[in-house]
């Protein structure tokens, strides 16, 4: 199982930049220099080995085309790809002692059986995005971070820990894994905000750490509140057998039974259904728990005895022909357990819900954002706003909704008026800043909002919609990655120079850094939402989903809705254009002999603006590998409902 | 590489992408110049290229790149466009004899049961009459094929498309998987686009060339800004020759795209960029304050705009499922005839027009409706069938047909009717920003800080001239509702512009809102059924307003940069060239006969006049183009006559005033005789005949247009006399205004000043542009403003005061359960308390403790994890 060779690709891409934190502990004091190259290194290979990773992704892709598609000249992954199929398949593969597959891209090892918790890894067109996203930006914020002068070994172990810990939650499968990489990820952001922060860096990094602690309670509540549920005729059939095999192990009179019936496949049969009477499946697996979900929204949505049936002997027949059969009655006991019940969906969606939302942010868990970054230094702002934020909006797309699209489904229309909120305020309350950072952090409140409303905009009817919008989300993540990350450089670059981010004592840097000036004005157009730079697709998919979102009681709702986010895009193109003048425009004699970007500060911030008007110019760059998986997970959402 | 004589469309792909090459080219050299720049002073190597690049100060290098790239555009355009005037001659008569064809030999149906009935009466004809009549008729079936196959091949030529952004939804979830699921960017040439792009290349040709003159200050190492004052006197800055020219190309490059595009996605893409360089371009000495408050008010303003386009765009993707024009128009408005192509529908609703119904029940099966002039949605019709290729389904709709709530591209479907007002109101909305339109007039006047070629090109002749492009290219999507507003937003801002240009002095802001005021003309025109005569006022106005603003720009260069005609007068001895083509200039614009302004400007009143005779109740969208006509001719040649005649008013000024060199009075010349003669045809003295306003008229003229403006078209074709009448009228009126305007400005007969103390408060409340800008500061801008700061004090005094105040109390809590309760930990609150406490005492240490400490926290941490999660889990016992 080790050398199955995807799996330890992606674990090499995970772990490698622990491996050269651990290395670096023998760095002699004094090596500051090397220390940041051998760091600088780490990154590049991690991010090198993202890109095989990547390459294997297209490869995986190419090889699994939809033939209906071919057959009218388009290329578009076949619905086999989706992770879940790719794990029904490996399953498959398992119990029919097959060699693994390579290159599904999709890997398991057992790791504390006692609570069928897994090493569970694997990467779709969702988390490929993320993934990427995080090796460039940490190689660009590793190259921003030259300038960190104390305590530079402290400062790139902790680094590259948080590195190892995105990839992990982005790589996880398995709820239990996720939750730890979560957890790793918050300490070394904790110290990096806390040691290396500015002056108010204590408060700033105390905040950051009772919010998102506050919201992984929740998720670790809710991860345990899954794992309580039997979720056996969901799980995969194999998991079932090797299960019901323990059983009968541990039983001495099964076991006798089984031993007499030999060659008797009736006999054989009987103590099997026996044995499978007393398993009972728990389990932290993303996808397991996933179909879960799905059942518990079909059967909450069945409300007459003859429908209930007949989705009853639907699991029935399958398990029957999985070869791990049961009755009706014991899946109705366990259909009636509390995760199939309406409350637990919504306290459940609700935690999970509420942790994702933290990292977002979503108003009100917001005000940690402002704090933590302005304290923040420049690299540890890219990452927290190019990276960190994802996390928030993945762990809502990957986890709170397919686990409990009942409650996703019921609550959209709150989400939406969150969504909203954030758009509408965070624009409004970044026109108020004086702070430059400041202003920065609440714009990514308010266009992370989007990502927000893209997902929620759950329609009535009509999947493209919401496919569009899903997939505006996804494209608002990774162009917000890029571009707030840039804003954040930009904002770094000046604060090297003058020492202060106050916006009214700017002016007139445009004349002296006419390169840093234009690249600047490049990175917060795309910020603005100007087409032909990357914030303006993922904004318009969002809007154009947003129109035809409506809810029963409100069926005008996404009217109101995609208005009022085409309303906002005159706040946000006052509080963008407002700072350009009041930082870059202008005359001010104090800085007029400042010097222009220097080449280290273009290596890392032309990365960011070429991919800024890459992903602008041509989405299809990034579509045509994501959209299938978005859009599939669109369509199961959707199929769910009728 | 596909060949040109097989899509010779692509020469404006070409034309298009060509601004975008040297736009990039300019932009690398100059990004690897000014990376370089830092270094220059170190290693000899980068200096070495820092100067082979241009050094602090480029020559005119980059004059050079863009210049010949939009020239080369400008030669693209010119093929193309001959190209396509043969092949769209070509493509008229081909139709014409598709059409003739099919009407003859359309086949019968069920619905005609009496035209079978005739042709088994000519049966029994004698056989060889048949044979030949079977032989005819098999020929005349060839010649029509090959007629089909031409036409499509033809009209092949002319269009093209990219995918932009797609996705697949399932079938299972959608009816159609082709509705709302592809964004493209594509081009289709029609002869309105060709036209201008035409235009557009021609005069940014010319403005390119005046402004290698007009930008020549900006080739010095520094440059002296004697609008920006600083400690130590004017400020001084490098030029920005290179930058001027980059911004141009990237302009230039964005319009031709808007011009383009086949679609309104691309469009609105456009849109965004033309408001981007407008920006840029109007900010250009952005040390003024006032230049870079002039750009914010610029985009934002056109952001109020392009949130209603949004919104615009929102509906039509919603209920068209595209944004390619061809398909929403033919779905929009009725087809002509049915799939059998006999039947015209006329005893029903009309062809092309908007058909309206009520909605009569719902069934399973879709929703039905009943045709209804009233009625609350509109139909969508199935996708047109494309031309020969008859699919024989589409019967018309009928009394009472079935509809679908979200229509398929084979099926009826509908939008409410409100929603079609709405988007046509919104897509308006966006034009009324662009084409500074009121209520969103405000931002073109102060858009004037940028450099005058930038005036004339972008705010003058191209860029606010694409509101009316869209406007005239989204005609079939508009409902008499929205074209009446568009009527009278029209009507009120060229009244309203024009009455503000009669008393402003700075020579640009005359030019300025006359160009609103012209361009509510074109708005009015388009409003009213007189959609040629919009457009071709587009083309001349064009012209003539570039003409008059590179004419003030040489009249400001000669000056040295001054601007304000009260200092100006009797420079016509000293600039005979700048002040001949301008006054030709004013002539066009006062719409003297023979000038091309006349041409455009004599349709434009006709058509709002047989308008207001078929409604009478909207007779003030006839005055007000009409009392204007002598406004505009009053202050232009006011400005004229300020500017050039009577004694000079600044002695200064006068004395340092020359002509400006050749490379600035070309472009003037050329332009000028464009100004007389881009409208002419045969014969000369009728408008109507005007050879582009024929090309426009006969081959883009949306076929909607005679519809919906049946009445008035048909109340002016029946009365020739009209034209005459009003054309009198008009030059009546404009005599008038010359009238007024040489008894005060050129014989001074009458002194201004005095005339203006007669009416006090009309002269000031005129002077404050109608208050418009302080009616906005107090009801948006303001209030914005206050609103941010209540969000942003809501974040630190509500949100962080509730949090500390739950910190505090979980200190507080966590002290008194530490003393009563040490080592228990129950509940959520209570660890989240101890969390808080400890990570404060985790910092106090952090201040002071090593690096090996907090890695060796870090390890523990990590470790206390793993061990409580081990412990709860052995504690739970596991299933």
């Amino acid at each position: 199982m080790f050398f199955e060779y995807d799996l330890l690709l992606m674990t090499l891409c995970i772990f490698i930049p622990s491996v050269f934190a651990l290395a670096l502990l023998f760095f002699p004091s004094g090596s500051e220099e090397y220390m940041r190259w051998f760091s600088l290194t780490g990154t590049v290979v991690t991010f090198v080995i993202s890109s095989f990773v990547f390459i294997d992704y297209l490869r995986m892709l190419d090889n699994n085309n939809d033939p209906a598609l071919m057959g009218a000249g388009i290329k578009r992954a076949d619905k086999k790809t989706t992770l879940m199929e790719r794990a029904s398949a490996a399953a498959k593969a398992e119990a029919e002692n097959k060699p693994f597959a390579n290159d599904d891209l999709h890997a398991r090892f057992p790791w504390i059986s006692r609570f069928n918790i897994e090493y569970y890894i694997g990467v779709d067109g969702i988390s490929m995005a993320m993934i990427l996203l995080t090796t460039v930006l940490f190689v660009l914020s590793m190259i921003a971070s030259w300038g960190i002068e104390k305590y530079v070994k402290g400062y790139c172990m902790l680094f590259l820990i948080l590195e190892t810990g995105v990839l992990g939650t982005f790589f996880s499968l398995d709820f239990f894994l996720f939750y730890i990489f979560w957890e790793v990820m918050l300490l070394p952001m904790y110290f990096l905000i806390g040691v290396w922060g500015g002056k108010n860096r204590e408060y700033a990094a105390i905040k950051f750490f009772l919010y998102t602690l506050f919201g992984s309670i929740f998720i670790l509540i809710a991860l345990l509140g899954f794992y309580f549920t039997d979720v056996q005729d969901f799980a995969n059939k194999e998991t079932l057998n090797a299960k019901a095999a323990e059983v009968i192990a541990r039983n001495p009179a099964l076991k006798k039974a089984q031993d007499a019936a030999k060659n008797d496949a009736a006999a054989k049969a009987r103590v099997m259904a026996a044995a499978l009477t007393k398993v009972e499946i728990h389990s932290f697996d993303l996808i397991v728990l996933a179909r879960t979900g799905a059942a518990a929204m079909e059967w909450m949505h069945l409300t007459d005895t003859k429908a209930r049936d007949k989705f009853l002997q639907k699991i029935v027949d399958q398990r029957a022909r999985d070869g791990n059969p049961t009755t009706k009655e014991a899946v109705e006991k366990r259909m009636s357990q509390t995760f199939f019940t309406p409350t637990f969906q919504y306290v459940m969606f609700l935690f999970l819900f509420v942790g994702f939302a933290i990292k977002v942010p979503i108003f009100p868990f917001h005000t940690w954002l402002p704090d933590a970054h302005v304290e923040a230094p420049t690299p540890i702002s890219m990452i927290l706003a190019g990276i960190l934020l994802k996390l928030g909006g993945y762990g809502i797309l990957r986890i709170a909704y397919p686990i409990c699209p009942w409650a996703a489904h019921a609550l959209a229309w709150y989400l939406c008026i969150l969504a909203m909120i954030n758009i509408i305020y965070g624009a409004f309350a970044a026109m108020a800043q004086a702070d430059f950072k400041k202003l920065v952090a609440y714009s990514s409140i308010s266009h992370m909002g989007y990502v927000l409303l893209g997902i929620a905009v759950w329609p009535q009817t009509g999947e493209q919609y919401w496919a569009w919008g899903m997939n505006g989300a996804m494209y608002q993540m990774i162009a917000h990655g890029i571009s707030s990350a840039g804003m954040f450089f930009c904002v770094g670059v000046i604060y090297d120079r003058a020492h202060h981010r106050n916006l009214d004592n700017f002016r007139g840097l445009y004349e002296p850094m006419p390169l840093y000036g234009g690249i600047s004005a490049l990175i917060f157009f795309a910020a603005l939402g100007l087409p032909g730079l990357c914030g303006f697709v993922g904004e318009f998919m969002v809007v154009l989903s947003a129109w035809n979102f409506s809810t029963p009681e409100y069926p005008n709702a996404g009217k109101i809705f995609a208005v009022l986010s085409a309303l906002t895009v005159v706040i946000t193109a006052a509080y963008i254009l407002w700072t350009l003048q009041r930082v870059y425009f202008g005359t001010n004699d104090a800085y007029k002999d400042y010097p222009d970007i220097t080449v280290r500060e273009l290596l890392c911030v032309i990365p960011l603006a070429i991919l800024a008007i890459v992903l602008g110019i041509l989405p299809a760059l990034v579509l045509q590998w994501m959209e299938p998986h978005v859009t599939f997970f669109v369509d199961s959402l959707m199929q769910i409902r009728t | 590489m596909p060949d040109l004589s097989e899509k010779p469309g692509l020469l404006f792909v070409l034309a298009t992408l060509l601004p975008l090459a040297g736009f990039t080219l300019l932009l690398t050299v100059a990004a690897i110049r000014w990376a370089l720049r830092p270094y220059a002073a170190e290693s000899p190597t980068a200096d070495a290229v820092f100067k082979a690049l241009g050094g602090e100060v480029t020559g005119r290098g980059p004059a050079y790149v863009a210049l010949g790239s939009i020239a080369l555009a400008f030669l693209c355009c010119v093929v193309g466009f001959v190209w396509f005037c043969i092949d769209a001659a070509h493509m008229h008569h081909l139709e014409h004899d598709i059409r003739h064809y099919e009407a003859e030999h359309a086949e019968p149906h069920h619905h005609g049961p009496g035209k079978a009935k005739k042709k088994a009466k000519d049966e029994p004809a004698d056989e060889a009459a048949k044979e030949k009549a079977a032989k005819a008729k098999a020929d005349a079936k060839t010649k029509h094929d090959q007629n089909v196959g031409d036409y499509n091949r033809l009209t092949k030529n002319w269009e093209g498309a990219l995918e932009w952004a797609r996705i697949f939804p399932s079938k299972d979830n959608v009816a159609d998987t082709k509705h709302g699921t592809l964004l493209t960017l594509g081009f289709r040439i029609d002869m309105l686009s060709a036209v201008m792009f035409v235009m557009v290349t021609l005069i940014a040709t010319l403005i390119h060339l005046f402004s290698i003159g007009y930008m020549s200050e900006e080739l010095q190492e520094t440059v002296e800004d004697h609008e920006v004052h600083t400690a130590h006197g004017h400020y001084h800055r490098r030029g920005r020759y290179g930058r001027f020219f980059m911004f141009l190309s990237l302009f230039c490059f964005s319009m031709l795209n808007l011009i383009l595009a086949d679609n309104l996605f691309q469009i609105f893409v456009s849109w965004e960029l033309v408001g981007i360089c407008s920006y840029l371009l109007i900010g250009f000495y952005f040390e003024r304050t006032s230049a870079s408050n002039a750009a914010n008010k610029a985009f934002i303003t056109n952001r109020v705009g392009d949130a209603g386009f949004i919104i615009g765009l929102l509906i039509v993707w919603t209920y068209f499922g595209t944004f390619n024009f061809q398909e929403i128009f033919s779905r929009v408005r009725c087809p002509e005839r049915d799939a059998d192509d006999v039947i015209l529908i006329n005893e029903k609703p009309a062809g092309h027009s908007i058909v309206r119904a009520k909605t009569d029940r719902v069934l399973k099966t879709g929703r039905f409706v009943k045709l209804d002039s009233n009625g609350d949605v509109a139909l969508i019709f199935p996708r047109e069938r494309i031309m020969g290729n008859v699919p024989g389904h589409f019967h018309g709709p009928s009394s009472t047909t079935a509809v679908h709530d979200s229509p398929r591209s084979r099926e009826y479907g509908f939008i409410p009717y409100w929603l079609l007002v709405v988007a046509g109101l919104g897509i308006f909305l966006g034009c009324v920003g662009k084409s500074a339109q009121f209520p969103l007039q405000v931002w073109l006047p102060d858009a004037m800080e940028g450099p005058t070629p930038v005036s004339a090109l972008i705010h003058a002749a191209t860029m606010v001239a694409a509101g009316v492009y869209l406007v005239g290219r989204c005609y079939p999507l508009f409902t008499p509702e929205v074209l009446l507003t568009i009527a009278y937003i029209g009507g009120i801002t060229l009244f309203v512009a024009a009455s503000i240009a009669m008393v402003v002095t700075d020579i640009k802001k005359v030019l300025a809102y006359s160009t609103v005021s012209q361009l509510g003309y074109m708005m009015l025109a388009l409003g009213v059924g007189g959609w040629t005569a919009g457009l071709l006022h587009l083309l001349t106005h064009a012209f003539f307003k570039a003409l008059l603003f590179l004419g003030s720009g040489s009249v400001i260069y000669g000056c040295h940069h001054q601007q304000d005609m009260l200092k100006m007068g009797g420079l016509f001895d000293k600039m005979k060239i700048t002040a001949l083509t301008m006054l030709v200039g004013v002539l066009a614009i006062a719409g003297t006969p023979f000038f091309s302004g006349w041409y455009s400007k004599d349709e434009i009143l006709v058509a709002a006049f047989g308008f207001s005779m078929t409604h009478p109740q909207h007779f003030l969208l006839f005055l007000l183009p009409l009392v204007t006509a002598g406004i505009t001719t009053f202050y232009m040649f006011r400005m004229w006559f300020m500017t050039f005649t009577g004694e000079p008013r600044d002695e200064h000024v006068y004395k340092h005033a020359e002509e400006t060199p050749w490379v600035m009075t070309t472009p003037l010349v050329i332009l000028a005789i464009f100004s007389v003669g881009v409208a002419w045809g045969w014969p000369p003295h009728d408008p109507e005949h005007s050879w582009l306003g024929q090309q426009l008229h006969h081959y883009s003229q949306p076929a909607a247009v005679d519809v919906d403006f049946k009445a008035s078209h048909e109340l002016l074709h029946g009365t020739p006399s009209y034209h005459t009448m009003v054309g009198m009228l008009a030059l009546a009126v404009v005599a008038i205004g010359v009238a007024f305007a040489l008894v005060l400005y050129y014989y001074n007969v009458l002194d201004p000043n005095e005339a203006v103390e007669q009416f006090p408060g009309v002269h000031k409340f005129l002077l404050h542009k109608w208050y418009f800008d302080e009616l906005y500061s107090a009801l948006l801008v303001r209030p914005g403003l206050i609103f941010a700061h209540w969000c942003s004090g809501f974040d630190t005094i509500v949100i962080n005061g509730f949090v500390h105040l739950v910190a505090k109390w979980n200190m507080f809590v966590s002290y008194v359960s530490g003393l009563f309760d040490k080592g228990i930990i129950d509940g959520s609150v209570n660890l989240l308390a101890d969390v808080s406490y400890s990570v404060g005492n985790w910092l106090r240490n952090v201040q002071t403790g090593y690096l090996r400490s907090y890695v060796l926290f870090l390890a523990l941490a990590a470790m206390a994890i793993w061990m409580l999660l081990y412990a709860w889990a052995t504690a739970m016992g596991g299933p």
